[in-house]
């Protein structure tokens, strides 16, 4: 081997660097697709909404790496909470997030979502977002530039691919508890949604 | 314009463009009426709200301005914190509707007259209205929520600043 340049095959074969997946072949294709064809549900919370215009579009064009908006939740994957999320805010977040067919991720963008960032005395503004839902990545920054979130969305797509990290809608259905026990503290018995139909209003 | 204002009510000048009046509350829709009728300050741009917790008062002000946007009056009033009520402006003004809402979520003032004083911004708020004095925001917060490790060692902003401009000061001066 030359000197100076790296022995990619030993690197692959060293136990430390090894993938170690449980994945079937049939899975680890279906994970691939997965990964390739991210939709985005088109919805902003905050400020971080107006980095995702430059990153849709021909500036940074993300379309180019598989991801694309989406109108609603029920064709969505990703749902991006882009900011700090009041509480009238998070009931909508958790709305549309309840409403997204599974697998679903979520990525928080900017400081207000990890530690209430500049809202973190504020009376009506939530601290910490994965309290409420689960977030499966977090991009830090105040704000995030549209480089740090395409990042963010690549190392999402490598999580999904490899399945190096149990996703979050899994753990929204297995420690379902605990997150309805926390949205609960903040909104009271009243807790939105309710999706028992409404029959006495359908007569009307 | 503002010389018929004069005929009838002690106008303080607060500069070229602002004049300000002082007025009880029971002669807040009277007032504004004849203002909004007789002068050219004919819409209401805002009202804004002050907590004065030591002599017991809100202070409140309705911002009229004129066609043009280019002058301002100021209506001042005063109403007790304890059962603060006012009549609403609803009649005169249709936007007064929403700022009325906005400071009945606020500050607990009823307007007698508006019908849509309920939730606005802060839905299911169960506590005294947030921007009231006597409500302690800092301790609702940590009573309210978990924050993540590593807040301890937070610095006061403004003290941090200071000690870094003197600190790069005397760097500069012993240079010298």
């Amino acid at each position: 081997m030359q000197e100076g340049f790296i022995d990619y095959q030993k690197v692959l074969e060293n136990e430390e660097h090894a993938i170690k997946s449980t994945q079937s072949v049939i899975q680890k294709a279906v994970d691939w697709f997965r990964s390739k064809s991210m939709f985005v549900l088109a919805y902003g919370t905050g400020c971080g909404a107006i980095e995702m215009p430059p990153t849709f579009t021909s500036r940074y064009d993300i379309e180019r790496i598989g991801v694309v908006g989406v109108a609603t939740p029920r064709q969505a994957d990703i749902l991006i909470v882009s900011g700090y999320c009041s509480y009238k805010t998070l009931k909508r977040v958790i709305r549309s997030y309840e409403q997204m067919s599974e697998p679903k991720y979520v990525i928080a963008l900017g400081s207000c979502t990890i530690n209430g960032g500049m809202y973190w005395d504020s009376y009506n503004t939530i601290k910490r977002l994965e309290d409420y839902i689960p977030v499966d990545m977090f991009v830090n920054g105040c704000m995030p530039r549209p480089e740090a979130l395409i990042e963010g969305f690549v190392k999402l797509q490598a999580n999904i691919k490899d399945a190096k990290r149990e996703a979050g809608y899994i753990r929204y259905r297995e420690d379902n508890k605990f997150y309805k026990n926390n949205q609960r503290k903040i909104f009271g018995e009243n807790i939105e949604p309710s999706y028992e139909a409404n029959f006495a209003g359908m007569n009307q | 314009m503002i010389k018929i204002l004069k005929k009838h009510y002690e106008i303080e000048e607060k500069g070229e463009r602002l004049f300000k009046i002082y007025i009880k509350k029971e002669d807040l829709l009277k007032t504004i009426d004849f203002i909004s009728l007789s002068s050219n300050f004919m819409t209401l741009s805002q009202i804004s709200c002050a907590d004065w917790i030591e002599d017991e008062i809100f202070t409140l002000n309705y911002i009229l301005t004129t066609e043009k946007r280019d002058k301002n009056l100021m209506v001042e009033t005063n109403i007790p914190r304890i059962e603060s009520k006012l009549p609403t402006l609803l009649n005169i003004f249709p936007q007064a509707e929403v700022m009325e809402r906005d400071l009945h979520e606020m500050y607990g003032i009823d307007f007698i007259g508006n019908h849509t004083l309920y939730d606005f911004a802060l839905e299911d708020w169960k506590e005294i209205p947030p921007l009231r004095r006597e409500f302690d925001t800092l301790k609702y917060v940590n009573e309210q929520f978990d924050f993540r490790a590593g807040r301890e060692d937070n610095k006061d902003v403004k003290a941090e600043i200071k000690r870094r401009r003197a600190e790069a000061k005397r760097l500069k001066n012993a240079k010298k």
